[in-house]
């Protein structure tokens, strides 16, 4: 058995014990409102402040996304390997392993470009919106990065500007700053003086600098790095702050709430104050005090190889796997829902989970297009899941954050005029 | 930064290297153990004073490298500054410093406190900063004291400063600079048996006296313009050389023949005369005082600690009572009356020492006005004229037609307008980079909004919620809230954003960009109009403009369906072997429709162009276009019934490919041209719709046309001066087609605001087809003879003589007179503020880091760099160019020649694309695409952080 799988075995064991106790405590924790909005109710809702109003039992259930939307190249996308998606207002942007989409939602179209159109690179790897110019950030895997302004792709590499790398796994906007996480390290571009700066080991705390994912939010920009778990880097302060497993010298965690679960770390997301983390081996949330960490055995999350995280709020995260999208939706009660695709029978699956104890199961005509998933992006109540064969939205007409008690399955699993009834089993 | 803190810094941090094993210590680190900082020519004196030594010291301070920085007090410096386009006191310019005294390019930290920058040229200038070498066991050996940087100069580096300067040979006349009588005349040789020699005595104290300061502590306050360059005239002057005279030979035979026999620098009585400590008895010396001061301030004034204190010397009568003594002839005579049986003249020796405090008024230059751009108060009753060269804005009574006022507002003013409400006036200053707001109801500017580089045209949305600023130089768009006055964001513009109109329903605004984008090599010019959604705040559309560039004016129809720009056609693909048909240049509008189309037509006809369309203004009804022609001085008046006509009656191929060219088509809709004075610019329709003014910048007037019988009725006099100086007359020049065939272009064509039009160009003298050029800026142009890339003329009046007669005009070349008004004014368009590097800010973390790589002499791995592979090597400060020609590698299929003129590098970030031939779109290409043989520099070691780290600092020169 490998250090590895011991390790693993330990933790699990570990855990039985506290297991227990923690899930009673879940199972009855007494909640303040458990529909309010996530900002309200974040880090630990027994110990949120205001009345208590009522005890979670198991007809508690979150949201399930039951009408499901699929696009690929036969419905205009360039490539149905779907990297990433960003949705911005009326316009959601694609990027795919040979080109970039924009589906305009209110002609229900599709236009893309690929490099004889004009876009500098094939591969789009990582998209971010500039929330004041409206420009398009893309990192290109091997091309670098550009920027799509008003119909003109703008295009920085490692040879003509100072981007420290051409493949670019991540970027993000961050005030009048763009961040790049490429191999060789990060990369930050002023727009105002058109400065770069890079950040490797030499200046920053980088044990590697292979840069999966960077996002930014609320003052605080996160890079997820291969084998450097994650970094923050505070705007105001432009200091650094770097999390590993506690351990040291370990590259996971021994113990599973003590620190980020492991160092090869691909995803973060920065919401209401908590910080989400994907990594290969499971997923952290980190309120910047308490650690805790997931892994696929315990939760609903479909796998441990995760490639990227979206949080929406503090107490909901959705974790896009090889195997499938695992939503937590209730931090404090520990509930999920699973999204997979049958790809025998390509029906889907939405599994609703309080820990590693499954409450409710729910058949769906479609769901995902792919299980393997790369990227999810949150666009109102809606959700776009972008997986290696096709672009997925679905939509969250009557969503509600948290948990409602006995939800009118009818009424709140709804089936969309176009889409397949949905089977609910226990 | 504190020098101690980063040598220590840098000192544990080896060390601990060097612990933890990480790190060998091989001889190859050993340069990177320290950073050399310049410890200034008194520490060097320690030893290199006296008979002992030669009396090096002496020998220095008597010399002109000596003097160096006091010279820059100089009225002749003031105007060698001017004409070298320098916008500051020579004494505060990095250039001018560069040769005028020592570790100009260093920052404080990296400078001994005792170090002075007044000293002018030290021996550190030379010999390399001396932190490393100066100890005596270090010195004695040439070897180590090489190790550690000690450089033993050559002729080569002497000509880094003493080449021939043209803004020095036209003040100062030619300098016929001999560098090996040079070199004799400063050599400075150390005996071969020298000897250390001692510095005189201090004679006795008088505790209950006044201390002496030294003159350097005086120097603090009595420097500088305000204070009549007291310290500079000083240390230029006898007194300060009175100390070091007692080196000469003929001061040993004064001394010897008054039977001193001992070394008159340390003999009391000698140095009694000759020094300010041996004068009269003193409270003893502070720590700044030096010998080598000689007669200082306080020989006369006496000792000063007492009176020294700036708020005792802003007391006259405290200053008195503190020991602030007043002089007068007797205190010169004390000395001077019968000194060495030379006869001295009272009155003429205090009429050469005098040094006020304020100086006489400088004579200046006439001050021009030069009026860019115009605004109409929302009421109409008010005109706004943006005047750059007066760094004001006039205010015009559109009633009486005469100006009422001038408000004082920025550098180089160049656009104006108004809030919608009309209490506020918004002005760009393109040298400040910033915006004035006037308040309108008391004529003054209220304050000062920061935004991009150099910023022309700005605007309101029609609610007046947002400013628009358009920074030409960063490519960008400054969106600036106007309640807050706060900058909310910046949009990304094209190439130069010049100008902006704001379409009549107020929903979108058109901006025009100077430049085209930078294109790939051998592309045509491409040139856009962006379009912002003023809703969003965002660029909603890029409209691109092939073919076109300088399109610097634009209005909206009234109708709302096209707005028009001013554009240029470079044909600068093709060799520019003759003008006839347009073959180089042709000049007319864009006609940017709503729904993204773009035709384009010319103003030019057959025999007569309309060079430099600058600005354009559509009447009210629709019905007219004013176009005006800076070049030609001329408006075209444009029936846009028939252009719009004649657009819609032609094939889509035929509004793409043949009007575009087609030099016959403006006759159709071009119904009239008006005669305007010198240099139509600005064009603005008068609210009331009746009336057209057009600003005639190098006439300092507004015209004023009728638009109902389409005449210019009436016009204003900005009252600027009447004299037309050597300046002002080259300017217009410069501005004018009339020097072109055809009036096809002007200088300004190709180098609008003196400086580039991004492109480059075949010119015939070379061959045809072969060897295309980069355009070159003509900011701070003088000084970098010799001109070309293959540096072939040696002279701008060869660069703009015959040459340009022959190859660029293909007309009669400038006159004598004229020819030297247009290099005149070529040589005073100013050089812009760095904008990396404010005028006397540190350096950044990078960009020190940067430098470091610039003046590198190993590789990373510790090779040895030869000298012709460092960036210092060819691009020595102050202008970061040593005139020479190199083969940098880049010649390509199409160049005839490898070797190429080495360009100077202030504001280079400011110039692309880069190399010979514009091939480099980035100043990284430069490094990354175009030096794979380490030819340009040896930089192909470099790790990508270290080459952004050196792009960094060249931004900063």
């Amino acid at each position: 058995m490998s250090v590895m799988k011991l390790l693993r075995l330990r933790w699990s064991t570990r855990w039985a014990a506290s297991l227990t106790l923690a899930a009673v405590c879940a199972m009855a924790v007494p909640v303040r409102s458990i529909a309010d909005d996530g900002a309200d109710a974040s880090a630990d809702a027994a110990t949120a402040a205001g009345p208590v109003t009522e005890e979670i039992t198991d007809q508690h259930l979150p949201f399930v996304y039951t009408e499901w939307e699929h696009f690929t190249t036969a419905d205009g996308l360039p490539h149905d390997h779907i990297f990433t998606v960003k949705a911005d207002g009326n316009r959601v942007w694609v990027g795919t392993d040979n080109g970039l989409a924009c589906y305009d939602k209110r002609t229900g179209t599709f236009q893309s470009w690929k490099e004889e159109d004009g876009l500098p690179w094939r591969v789009v790897t990582a998209l971010d919106v500039d929330p004041k110019t409206g420009d398009l950030w893309i990192g290109l895997f091997g091309g670098g990065l550009a920027r799509y302004s008003a119909g003109r792709f703008d295009h920085f590499t490692q040879l003509n500007s100072g981007l420290v790398n051409d493949v670019v796994y991540g970027v993000a906007v961050e005030n009048n700053h763009i961040w790049a996480a490429t191999t060789a390290g990060a990369s930050r571009y002023n727009l105002v003086t058109r400065n770069w700066e890079i950040f490797t080991e030499k200046n920053a705390p980088m044990e590697e600098i292979w840069n999966y994912g960077v996002s930014y939010n609320d003052g605080m920009v996160y890079l997820a790095v291969w084998g450097s778990g994650v970094l923050e880097f505070d705007v105001s302060t432009e200091r650094w702050n770097m999390y590993l497993p506690t351990d040291g010298e370990m590259e996971i965690n021994l113990y599973r709430d003590d620190g980020i679960v492991h160092v090869i770390t691909t995803g973060t997301s920065y919401v209401d104050k908590i910080l989400w983390i994907s990594t290969y081996f499971g997923a952290s949330r980190y309120d910047g005090r308490h650690w805790r960490g997931y892994y696929a055995h315990e939760t609903g999350l479909p796998n441990d190889f995760i490639p990227s995280v979206k949080g929406r709020s503090a107490n909901e995260a959705w974790f896009a796997t090889d195997q499938g999208v695992g939503a937590v939706v209730d931090y404090p009660t520990d509930t999920w829902v699973t999204y997979t695709r049958n790809p025998v029978t390509q029906r889907g699956q939405a599994v609703i989970q309080r820990g590693e104890r499954v409450l409710k199961t729910v058949e769906l005509e479609r769901c995902l297009p792919h299980n393997f998933c790369n990227w999810v992006e949150f666009d109102g109540d809606d959700v776009w899941v972008a997986t290696s064969k096709g672009l997925a939205r679905g939509r969250g007409t009557g969503y509600f954050p948290r948990l409602k008690a006995e939800p009118s399955l009818d009424r709140d699993l709804v089936v969309g005029a176009d889409a397949a009834p949905s089977v609910i089993s226990d | 930064m504190n020098r101690m803190v980063i040598r220590c810094a840098s000192a544990a941090c080896i060390a601990w290297l060097l612990c933890a094993g990480l790190v060998a210590p091989a001889a190859a680190q050993a340069p990177y153990a320290s950073h050399p900082y310049f410890v200034g020519n008194q520490e060097c004196a320690e030893c290199h004073r006296g008979p002992g030594m030669g009396y090096q010291q002496s020998l220095w301070w008597l010399s002109k490298h000596a003097k160096a920085y006091t010279s820059l007090a100089m009225p002749e410096a003031k105007e060698i500054a001017r004409l070298s386009g320098i916008p500051v006191e020579p004494q505060d310019s990095p250039i001018c410093l560069g040769c005028h005294s020592t570790s100009a390019e260093s920052e404080d930290w990296e400078r001994e406190d005792a170090f002075r920058l007044q000293h002018g040229v030290q021996c550190e200038k030379c010999h390399g900063a001396g932190s490393e070498y100066m100890d005596e066991s270090v010195m004695r050996s040439r070897e180590a004291s090489l190790a550690a940087g000690l450089i033993i100069p050559t002729k080569d580096d002497c000509m880094v400063c003493h080449i021939e300067k043209g803004s020095h040979d036209a003040v100062l006349g030619p300098s016929n600079f001999d560098i090996d009588r040079a070199w004799e005349e400063i050599a400075h040789p150390t005996p071969r048996r020298w000897s250390y020699s001692k510095p005189p005595e201090l004679p006795a104290n008088k505790p209950d006296l006044p201390q002496i300061t030294g003159s350097q502590a005086c120097g603090e306050c009595h420097a500088g313009p305000e204070s009549g360059y007291q310290y500079s005239l000083w240390l230029d002057s006898a007194h300060s050389n009175a100390y070091a005279t007692l080196a000469t030979p003929r001061a040993q035979e004064i001394a010897r023949e008054a039977g001193i026999k001992t070394d008159p620098m340390v003999t009391p009585d000698c140095l009694k005369c000759h020094t300010t400590a041996h004068y009269e008895p003193s409270g003893g010396v502070q720590p700044g005082y030096q010998w080598f001061e000689g007669v200082g301030c306080e020989a006369c004034h006496g000792a000063g600690s007492d009176y020294s204190p700036e708020h005792i010397m802003r007391d006259s009568r405290l200053a008195s009572l503190a020991g602030l003594k007043t002089v007068t002839h007797d205190t010169c005579l004390s000395c001077h009356e019968n000194a060495h049986g030379k006869p001295f003249d009272v009155e003429e020796a205090w009429q050469q020492i005098l040094h006020p405090t304020e100086l006489p008024p400088p004579v200046e230059e006439p001050r021009y006005k030069t009026p860019q751009n115009l605004a109409f108060h929302p009421s109409g009753l008010e005109l706004y004229v943006a005047c750059e060269a007066a760094n004001a804005v006039a205010v015009v009574d559109v009633t009486s037609r005469s100006k009422v006022a001038e408000i004082p507002v920025g550098g180089k003013p160049n656009d104006v307008t108004f809030h919608p409400d009309g209490n506020w006036a918004y002005v760009s200053n393109r040298l400040d980079d910033t915006v004035s707001v006037i308040d309108v109801m008391v004529r003054e500017v209220v304050t000062t909004i920061p935004v991009g580089n150099e910023p022309q045209g700005l605007l309101t949305d029609r609610e007046g919620n947002l400013l628009y600023v358009l920074n030409s130089s960063i490519d960008s768009i400054s969106v600036i809230n106007t309640r807050s006055l706060r900058e909310v964001k910046r949009l990304e513009a094209s190439r130069n954003p010049w100008a902006l109109a704001l379409s009549p329903d107020g929903s979108q605004i058109l901006v025009v960009n100077a430049l085209s984008r930078i294109m790939p090599f051998r592309d045509p010019p491409l040139s856009e109009v962006t379009v912002i959604d003023t809703d969003r705040a965002v660029v909603e559309y890029r409209r691109e403009v092939p073919g076109a560039n300088l399109m610097i004016g634009v209005d909206w129809h009234p109708s709302g369906e096209y707005g028009l720009a001013t554009l240029n056609r470079t044909k600068n693909m093709v060799p520019m072997t003759r003008l006839l048909q347009g073959w180089t240049i042709t000049n007319g509008l864009a006609v940017v429709w709503r729904d993204g189309r773009v035709d384009q037509v010319l103003l030019d006809e057959p025999t007569m162009a309309f060079p430099d369309p600058t600005s354009v203004a559509i009447t009210h009804d629709g019905n007219f276009a004013l176009v005006t022609s800076s070049g030609s001085n001329r408006i075209a008046v444009v029936d846009l019934q028939k252009l719009i006509s004649m657009l819609q009656q032609a094939t889509d191929d035929q509004r793409q490919r043949i009007i575009p060219n087609h030099m016959g088509k403006a006759t159709e809709f071009v119904v009239k041209h008006l005669e305007t004075r010198d240099s139509p610019r600005g064009i603005r329709i008068a609210p009331d719709g009746r009336t057209a003014w057009v600003a005639d910048a190098l006439d300092d007037s507004l015209g004023i046309i009728d638009l109902d019988q389409m005449e210019i009725v009436g016009r204003v006099d900005l009252e600027g001066p009447r004299e037309i100086t050597q300046a002002r007359f080259g300017e217009r020049l410069f501005h004018s087609g009339n020097n072109t065939f055809q009036r096809q272009f002007s200088c300004k064509s190709c180098h609008p605001n003196g400086h580039i039009d991004g492109l480059t160009y075949d010119i015939e003298a070379d061959g045809i087809g072969f060897n295309p050029v980069d355009n070159r800026t003509l900011r701070g142009i003088l000084d970098t003879a010799p001109f070309k890339w293959v540096g072939s003329n040696p002279s701008l009046s060869r660069q703009c003589g015959a040459r340009l007669a022959v190859f660029f005009t293909r007309i009669q070349p400038f006159n004598p007179e004229e020819l030297a008004a247009v290099d005149h004014f070529v040589c005073t368009i100013p050089r812009p503020p760095n904008r990396y590097r404010p005028l006397g800010a540190p350096l950044t973390e990078t960009q020190r880091r940067g430098k470091r790589l610039f003046e590198r002499t190993r590789t990373n791995d510790g090779r040895v760099i030869p000298e012709l592979g460092r960036c210092i090597t060819c691009h020595p400060p102050p202008m970061f160019t040593d005139r020479q020609l190199h083969d940098v590698g880049t010649q390509m299929w199409l160049d005839t020649e490898g070797v190429f003129d080495t360009p100077h590098l202030n504001n280079i970030y400011d110039s692309a694309p880069y190399l010979h031939n514009g091939i480099a779109k980035t100043l990284e290409e430069i490094w990354t695409v175009y030096n794979d043989e380490d030819k340009h520099g040896v930089t192909n070691d470099m790790t990508k952080d270290q080459l952004n780290d050196l792009i960094e600092y060249l931004k900063t020169l």
